[in-house]
Protein backbone atom coordinates (compact mmCIF):
# COMPACT_ATOMS: atom_id res chain seq x y z
CA UNK A 1 0.00 0.00 0.00
CA UNK A 2 2.76 2.41 0.88
CA UNK A 3 4.37 1.57 -2.44
CA UNK A 4 1.20 2.64 -4.23
CA UNK A 5 1.15 5.97 -2.45
CA UNK A 6 4.86 6.54 -3.01
CA UNK A 7 4.42 5.91 -6.72
CA UNK A 8 1.47 8.29 -6.85
CA UNK A 9 3.36 11.03 -5.04
CA UNK A 10 6.28 10.65 -7.38
CA UNK A 11 4.14 10.57 -10.48
CA UNK A 12 2.22 13.64 -9.36
CA UNK A 13 5.47 15.49 -8.83
CA UNK A 14 4.75 15.99 -5.16
CA UNK A 15 7.88 14.36 -3.81
CA UNK A 16 7.71 11.70 -1.14
CA UNK A 17 8.02 12.54 2.49
CA UNK A 18 8.20 8.98 3.74
CA UNK A 19 9.27 7.91 7.19
CA UNK A 20 6.15 8.93 9.04
CA UNK A 21 4.74 6.07 10.99
CA UNK A 22 1.13 5.32 10.31
CA UNK A 23 -1.31 3.02 11.95
CA UNK A 24 -2.52 1.58 8.70
CA UNK A 25 -3.11 -2.09 9.19
CA UNK A 26 -3.55 -2.87 5.51
CA UNK A 27 -6.67 -3.03 3.47
CA UNK A 28 -7.12 -6.68 3.00
CA UNK A 29 -4.84 -7.53 0.12
CA UNK A 30 -7.45 -7.34 -2.56
CA UNK A 31 -5.72 -8.79 -5.57
CA UNK A 32 -8.41 -7.82 -8.02
CA UNK A 33 -7.64 -4.13 -7.82
CA UNK A 34 -4.03 -3.26 -7.42
CA UNK A 35 -4.47 0.48 -7.28
CA UNK A 36 -2.87 1.18 -10.64
CA UNK A 37 -4.29 1.75 -14.07
CA UNK A 38 -7.99 1.49 -14.70
CA UNK A 39 -10.12 1.26 -11.62
CA UNK A 40 -12.02 -1.85 -10.80
CA UNK A 41 -11.25 -3.63 -14.02
CA UNK A 42 -12.92 -0.91 -16.06
CA UNK A 43 -16.35 -1.89 -14.91
CA UNK A 44 -19.04 0.55 -15.95
CA UNK A 45 -20.51 2.53 -13.08
CA UNK A 46 -24.21 1.92 -12.97
CA UNK A 47 -26.94 2.04 -10.37
CA UNK A 48 -27.50 -1.68 -10.70
CA UNK A 49 -25.89 -4.00 -8.16
CA UNK A 50 -22.35 -5.04 -8.87
CA UNK A 51 -21.61 -8.75 -9.31
CA UNK A 52 -21.08 -10.67 -6.09
CA UNK A 53 -17.33 -11.00 -6.51
CA UNK A 54 -16.84 -7.24 -6.57
CA UNK A 55 -18.91 -6.90 -3.40
CA UNK A 56 -16.51 -9.27 -1.68
CA UNK A 57 -13.61 -7.02 -2.63
CA UNK A 58 -15.39 -3.86 -1.47
CA UNK A 59 -16.35 -5.45 1.82
CA UNK A 60 -12.73 -6.39 2.46
CA UNK A 61 -11.60 -2.83 1.84
CA UNK A 62 -14.41 -1.41 3.97
CA UNK A 63 -13.75 -3.83 6.83
CA UNK A 64 -10.17 -2.59 7.03
CA UNK A 65 -11.51 0.97 7.19
CA UNK A 66 -13.99 -0.10 9.87
CA UNK A 67 -11.15 -1.42 12.01
CA UNK A 68 -9.45 1.96 11.88
CA UNK A 69 -12.68 3.79 12.66
CA UNK A 70 -13.27 1.56 15.69
CA UNK A 71 -9.74 2.21 16.85
CA UNK A 72 -10.32 5.96 16.51
CA UNK A 73 -13.55 5.71 18.52
CA UNK A 74 -11.67 3.87 21.26
CA UNK A 75 -8.85 6.41 21.28
CA UNK A 76 -11.10 9.45 21.38
CA UNK A 77 -13.25 7.89 24.09
CA UNK A 78 -10.16 7.36 26.21
CA UNK A 79 -8.75 10.80 25.35
CA UNK A 80 -11.92 12.51 26.53
CA UNK A 81 -11.06 11.51 30.11
CA UNK A 82 -7.90 13.62 30.03
CA UNK A 83 -8.86 16.60 27.88
CA UNK A 84 -10.55 19.83 28.87
CA UNK A 85 -12.15 22.87 27.29
CA UNK A 86 -11.90 23.28 23.51
CA UNK A 87 -9.76 20.14 23.20
CA UNK A 88 -12.44 18.09 24.90
CA UNK A 89 -15.22 19.59 22.79
CA UNK A 90 -13.33 18.88 19.59
CA UNK A 91 -12.48 15.32 20.50
CA UNK A 92 -16.01 14.54 21.65
CA UNK A 93 -17.23 15.76 18.27
CA UNK A 94 -14.66 13.64 16.47
CA UNK A 95 -15.57 10.57 18.52
CA UNK A 96 -19.16 10.98 17.43
CA UNK A 97 -18.09 11.39 13.81
CA UNK A 98 -15.95 8.25 13.92
CA UNK A 99 -18.88 6.35 15.40
CA UNK A 100 -21.06 7.56 12.54
CA UNK A 101 -18.43 6.46 10.04
CA UNK A 102 -18.23 3.03 11.67
CA UNK A 103 -22.01 2.70 11.55
CA UNK A 104 -22.17 3.60 7.86
CA UNK A 105 -19.32 1.27 6.97
CA UNK A 106 -20.94 -1.56 8.95
CA UNK A 107 -24.23 -1.03 7.14
CA UNK A 108 -22.48 -0.97 3.79
CA UNK A 109 -20.65 -4.21 4.55
CA UNK A 110 -23.87 -5.86 5.67
CA UNK A 111 -25.52 -4.59 2.50
CA UNK A 112 -22.92 -6.54 0.56
CA UNK A 113 -23.94 -9.70 2.38
CA UNK A 114 -20.80 -9.74 4.50
CA UNK A 115 -20.19 -9.52 8.22
CA UNK A 116 -18.58 -6.35 9.59
CA UNK A 117 -15.53 -6.99 11.72
CA UNK A 118 -16.28 -6.49 15.39
CA UNK A 119 -14.40 -3.83 17.28
CA UNK A 120 -11.58 -5.15 19.41
CA UNK A 121 -12.47 -5.53 23.09
CA UNK A 122 -9.48 -3.39 23.99
CA UNK A 123 -7.03 -1.18 22.16
CA UNK A 124 -3.60 -0.33 23.51
CA UNK A 125 -2.41 3.22 23.31
CA UNK A 126 0.79 4.71 24.71
CA UNK A 127 0.83 6.79 27.88
CA UNK A 128 0.28 10.38 26.83
CA UNK A 129 1.06 12.74 29.71
CA UNK A 130 -0.07 16.08 28.32
CA UNK A 131 -3.03 17.33 26.32
CA UNK A 132 -0.71 18.23 23.47
CA UNK A 133 0.66 14.68 23.49
CA UNK A 134 -2.87 13.37 23.15
CA UNK A 135 -3.62 15.72 20.26
CA UNK A 136 -0.40 14.71 18.50
CA UNK A 137 -1.32 11.06 18.86
CA UNK A 138 -4.76 11.89 17.52
CA UNK A 139 -3.02 13.30 14.45
CA UNK A 140 -1.27 9.95 14.02
CA UNK A 141 -4.63 8.19 14.24
CA UNK A 142 -6.17 10.54 11.68
CA UNK A 143 -3.18 10.27 9.36
CA UNK A 144 -3.47 6.49 9.56
CA UNK A 145 -7.07 6.69 8.45
CA UNK A 146 -6.30 9.20 5.73
CA UNK A 147 -3.49 7.06 4.34
CA UNK A 148 -5.77 4.07 4.33
CA UNK A 149 -8.58 5.87 2.53
CA UNK A 150 -6.24 7.23 -0.15
CA UNK A 151 -5.10 3.69 -0.85
CA UNK A 152 -8.57 2.19 -0.50
CA UNK A 153 -10.59 4.52 -2.72
CA UNK A 154 -9.27 3.27 -6.06
CA UNK A 155 -9.85 -0.29 -4.91
CA UNK A 156 -13.57 0.18 -4.38
CA UNK A 157 -15.61 -1.14 -7.26
CA UNK A 158 -18.72 0.98 -7.03
CA UNK A 159 -18.90 4.71 -7.65
CA UNK A 160 -21.41 5.27 -4.86
CA UNK A 161 -19.13 3.56 -2.33
CA UNK A 162 -16.23 5.69 -3.47
CA UNK A 163 -18.24 8.91 -3.12
CA UNK A 164 -19.36 7.92 0.38
CA UNK A 165 -15.85 7.02 1.46
CA UNK A 166 -14.55 10.26 -0.06
CA UNK A 167 -16.93 12.19 2.21
CA UNK A 168 -15.52 10.30 5.20
CA UNK A 169 -12.00 10.98 4.02
CA UNK A 170 -12.76 14.70 3.75
CA UNK A 171 -14.04 14.72 7.32
CA UNK A 172 -10.87 13.05 8.58
CA UNK A 173 -8.87 15.75 6.80
CA UNK A 174 -10.98 18.33 8.62
CA UNK A 175 -10.28 16.64 11.94
CA UNK A 176 -6.61 16.94 11.13
CA UNK A 177 -7.02 20.65 10.44
CA UNK A 178 -8.74 21.22 13.79
CA UNK A 179 -6.10 19.20 15.65
CA UNK A 180 -3.33 21.20 13.96
CA UNK A 181 -5.06 24.38 15.03
CA UNK A 182 -5.47 23.19 18.62
CA UNK A 183 -1.71 22.59 18.64
CA UNK A 184 -1.21 26.20 17.51
CA UNK A 185 0.03 25.09 14.12
CA UNK A 186 -1.23 25.79 10.62
CA UNK A 187 -4.57 24.10 10.08
CA UNK A 188 -3.94 23.39 6.40
CA UNK A 189 -0.15 23.22 6.18
CA UNK A 190 0.21 21.42 2.86
CA UNK A 191 -1.65 21.49 -0.45
CA UNK A 192 -2.11 17.72 -0.50
CA UNK A 193 -3.50 15.71 2.39
CA UNK A 194 -1.59 12.47 2.10
CA UNK A 195 -1.57 11.01 5.60
CA UNK A 196 2.18 11.40 5.68
CA UNK A 197 3.72 13.59 8.35
CA UNK A 198 2.06 16.98 8.58
CA UNK A 199 -1.05 17.80 6.66
CA UNK B 1 -34.07 21.75 -5.95
CA UNK B 2 -32.44 20.74 -2.66
CA UNK B 3 -29.25 22.56 -3.53
CA UNK B 4 -31.04 25.79 -4.24
CA UNK B 5 -32.88 25.42 -0.95
CA UNK B 6 -29.60 24.83 0.75
CA UNK B 7 -28.10 27.95 -0.78
CA UNK B 8 -31.03 30.01 0.45
CA UNK B 9 -30.65 28.57 3.93
CA UNK B 10 -26.98 29.49 3.94
CA UNK B 11 -27.87 33.04 3.08
CA UNK B 12 -30.27 33.25 6.00
CA UNK B 13 -27.73 31.84 8.39
CA UNK B 14 -24.86 33.96 7.24
CA UNK B 15 -26.83 37.17 7.20
CA UNK B 16 -27.17 39.96 4.71
CA UNK B 17 -23.44 40.35 4.14
CA UNK B 18 -23.39 36.99 2.44
CA UNK B 19 -26.09 37.85 -0.07
CA UNK B 20 -23.65 38.79 -2.77
CA UNK B 21 -21.71 35.61 -2.30
CA UNK B 22 -24.83 33.50 -2.35
CA UNK B 23 -25.94 35.11 -5.58
CA UNK B 24 -23.22 33.11 -7.26
CA UNK B 25 -24.57 29.81 -5.91
CA UNK B 26 -26.49 28.76 -9.06
CA UNK B 27 -23.37 29.34 -11.11
CA UNK B 28 -21.30 27.31 -8.68
CA UNK B 29 -23.84 24.53 -8.92
CA UNK B 30 -23.40 24.68 -12.67
CA UNK B 31 -19.69 23.99 -12.30
CA UNK B 32 -20.41 21.04 -10.12
CA UNK B 33 -22.77 19.71 -12.76
CA UNK B 34 -20.11 20.20 -15.40
CA UNK B 35 -17.80 18.10 -13.25
CA UNK B 36 -20.38 15.41 -12.84
CA UNK B 37 -21.23 15.40 -16.53
CA UNK B 38 -17.60 15.09 -17.56
CA UNK B 39 -17.54 11.60 -18.95
CA UNK B 40 -13.89 10.66 -18.82
CA UNK B 41 -10.87 11.30 -16.65
CA UNK B 42 -9.45 13.89 -19.00
CA UNK B 43 -12.66 15.93 -18.99
CA UNK B 44 -12.86 15.76 -15.21
CA UNK B 45 -9.27 16.95 -14.90
CA UNK B 46 -9.89 19.83 -17.30
CA UNK B 47 -12.93 20.96 -15.29
CA UNK B 48 -10.94 20.63 -12.06
CA UNK B 49 -8.09 22.65 -13.53
CA UNK B 50 -10.43 25.50 -14.42
CA UNK B 51 -11.90 25.43 -10.92
CA UNK B 52 -8.48 25.50 -9.26
CA UNK B 53 -7.23 28.37 -11.40
CA UNK B 54 -10.40 30.30 -10.63
CA UNK B 55 -10.04 29.58 -6.90
CA UNK B 56 -6.43 30.77 -6.97
CA UNK B 57 -7.62 34.00 -8.55
CA UNK B 58 -10.33 34.44 -5.93
CA UNK B 59 -7.79 34.06 -3.13
CA UNK B 60 -5.37 36.35 -4.92
CA UNK B 61 -8.09 38.99 -4.78
CA UNK B 62 -9.00 38.23 -1.17
CA UNK B 63 -5.74 39.19 0.47
CA UNK B 64 -7.00 42.45 1.90
CA UNK B 65 -9.89 40.63 3.63
CA UNK B 66 -8.26 37.31 4.55
CA UNK B 67 -4.58 38.25 4.76
CA UNK B 68 -2.05 35.43 5.03
CA UNK B 69 -4.78 32.79 4.80
CA UNK B 70 -5.63 34.03 1.30
CA UNK B 71 -1.99 33.85 0.24
CA UNK B 72 -1.56 30.36 1.67
CA UNK B 73 -4.72 29.06 0.02
CA UNK B 74 -3.89 30.78 -3.28
CA UNK B 75 -0.54 29.01 -3.31
CA UNK B 76 -2.17 25.69 -2.48
CA UNK B 77 -4.76 26.09 -5.25
CA UNK B 78 -1.91 26.78 -7.64
CA UNK B 79 -0.18 23.61 -6.47
CA UNK B 80 -3.40 21.71 -7.10
CA UNK B 81 -3.53 23.13 -10.61
CA UNK B 82 0.06 22.07 -11.23
CA UNK B 83 -0.65 18.54 -10.03
CA UNK B 84 -3.83 18.31 -12.10
CA UNK B 85 -1.96 19.50 -15.17
CA UNK B 86 0.69 16.84 -14.55
CA UNK B 87 -2.00 14.19 -14.19
CA UNK B 88 -3.60 15.40 -17.41
CA UNK B 89 -0.30 15.11 -19.25
CA UNK B 90 0.08 11.55 -17.98
CA UNK B 91 -3.23 10.74 -19.61
CA UNK B 92 -1.98 12.23 -22.87
CA UNK B 93 -3.86 15.49 -22.55
CA UNK B 94 -2.59 19.00 -23.10
CA UNK B 95 -3.34 21.16 -20.05
CA UNK B 96 -5.00 24.50 -20.49
CA UNK B 97 -7.00 26.42 -17.95
CA UNK B 98 -9.54 29.18 -18.12
CA UNK B 99 -10.63 31.41 -15.28
CA UNK B 100 -14.38 31.11 -14.93
CA UNK B 101 -15.53 34.71 -14.51
CA UNK B 102 -19.02 33.53 -13.64
CA UNK B 103 -17.67 31.88 -10.51
CA UNK B 104 -16.31 35.21 -9.39
CA UNK B 105 -19.64 37.01 -9.60
CA UNK B 106 -20.36 38.79 -6.36
CA UNK B 107 -16.77 38.67 -5.19
CA UNK B 108 -16.31 42.43 -4.98
CA UNK B 109 -19.56 42.85 -3.06
CA UNK B 110 -18.34 40.43 -0.39
CA UNK B 111 -16.08 43.09 1.00
CA UNK B 112 -15.92 42.38 4.73
CA UNK B 113 -13.70 39.63 6.15
CA UNK B 114 -16.69 37.54 7.14
CA UNK B 115 -18.52 38.01 3.85
CA UNK B 116 -15.39 37.16 1.87
CA UNK B 117 -14.91 34.03 3.99
CA UNK B 118 -18.50 33.06 3.20
CA UNK B 119 -17.91 33.62 -0.50
CA UNK B 120 -14.89 31.35 -0.31
CA UNK B 121 -16.87 28.78 1.69
CA UNK B 122 -19.35 28.60 -1.20
CA UNK B 123 -16.49 28.14 -3.64
CA UNK B 124 -14.79 25.48 -1.53
CA UNK B 125 -18.10 23.68 -1.01
CA UNK B 126 -18.46 23.56 -4.77
CA UNK B 127 -14.98 22.08 -5.04
CA UNK B 128 -15.66 19.47 -2.38
CA UNK B 129 -18.89 18.38 -4.06
CA UNK B 130 -17.21 18.28 -7.44
CA UNK B 131 -14.26 16.23 -6.24
CA UNK B 132 -16.47 13.81 -4.35
CA UNK B 133 -18.62 13.39 -7.45
CA UNK B 134 -15.47 12.85 -9.47
CA UNK B 135 -14.72 9.78 -7.35
CA UNK B 136 -17.80 8.14 -8.85
CA UNK B 137 -16.52 8.42 -12.39
CA UNK B 138 -12.73 8.53 -12.39
CA UNK B 139 -11.21 5.36 -13.76
CA UNK B 140 -7.48 5.83 -13.39
CA UNK B 141 -6.24 5.04 -9.89
CA UNK B 142 -3.37 7.52 -9.90
CA UNK B 143 -5.65 10.29 -11.08
CA UNK B 144 -8.10 9.43 -8.35
CA UNK B 145 -5.39 9.63 -5.70
CA UNK B 146 -4.37 13.07 -6.90
CA UNK B 147 -7.98 14.16 -6.66
CA UNK B 148 -8.40 12.58 -3.21
CA UNK B 149 -5.43 14.42 -1.71
CA UNK B 150 -6.69 17.70 -3.17
CA UNK B 151 -10.18 17.03 -1.79
CA UNK B 152 -8.64 16.72 1.68
CA UNK B 153 -6.98 20.09 1.38
CA UNK B 154 -10.17 21.78 0.16
CA UNK B 155 -11.97 20.35 3.17
CA UNK B 156 -9.27 21.80 5.41
CA UNK B 157 -9.76 25.19 3.76
CA UNK B 158 -13.41 24.91 4.74
CA UNK B 159 -12.44 24.44 8.38
CA UNK B 160 -10.39 27.63 8.42
CA UNK B 161 -12.97 29.65 6.51
CA UNK B 162 -15.83 28.45 8.71
CA UNK B 163 -13.87 29.54 11.77
CA UNK B 164 -13.43 33.00 10.24
CA UNK B 165 -17.14 33.11 9.43
CA UNK B 166 -18.01 32.10 12.99
CA UNK B 167 -19.46 28.76 12.06
CA UNK B 168 -18.79 25.23 13.37
CA UNK B 169 -15.50 24.00 11.92
CA UNK B 170 -16.64 20.43 11.25
CA UNK B 171 -20.42 20.48 11.28
CA UNK B 172 -21.05 16.86 10.37
CA UNK B 173 -19.55 13.39 10.15
CA UNK B 174 -19.72 13.37 6.37
CA UNK B 175 -18.29 16.35 4.55
CA UNK B 176 -20.37 16.71 1.43
CA UNK B 177 -19.76 20.35 0.68
CA UNK B 178 -23.18 21.47 1.79
CA UNK B 179 -22.54 23.54 4.90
Amino acid sequence: LDVDRRRFLTVAGLGFAGGAATLVAGCGGNKQNKGTGPIAGEKPQSPSPEPAESDVADSTVLNAALDLENQAVAFYTQAMKALTGANLRAVRNFRDHERAHAAVLSRAIKGMGRTPDAASKSYRFPRLPTQDDILRYAIRIENGQIGHYIDALPRLNTGSARAEVASIFATEAEHLAVLNGQLRERSAPTAFVTGQGVG
Amino acid sequence: MPEADHSRREVLVAGGAALAAAAAAPLLTGVRDAFAQAGDDESILRAALNLEVTAATVYQRSQSQLGGIARLFRNQERQHATALAAALRLLGGKPSATIDRNLMGGLAAASSRRARAQFCINLENTAVRAYEDAHRNLRDARTMQVVTTILGNQAQHLVVLRQIAGRPAVPGAFERGRS
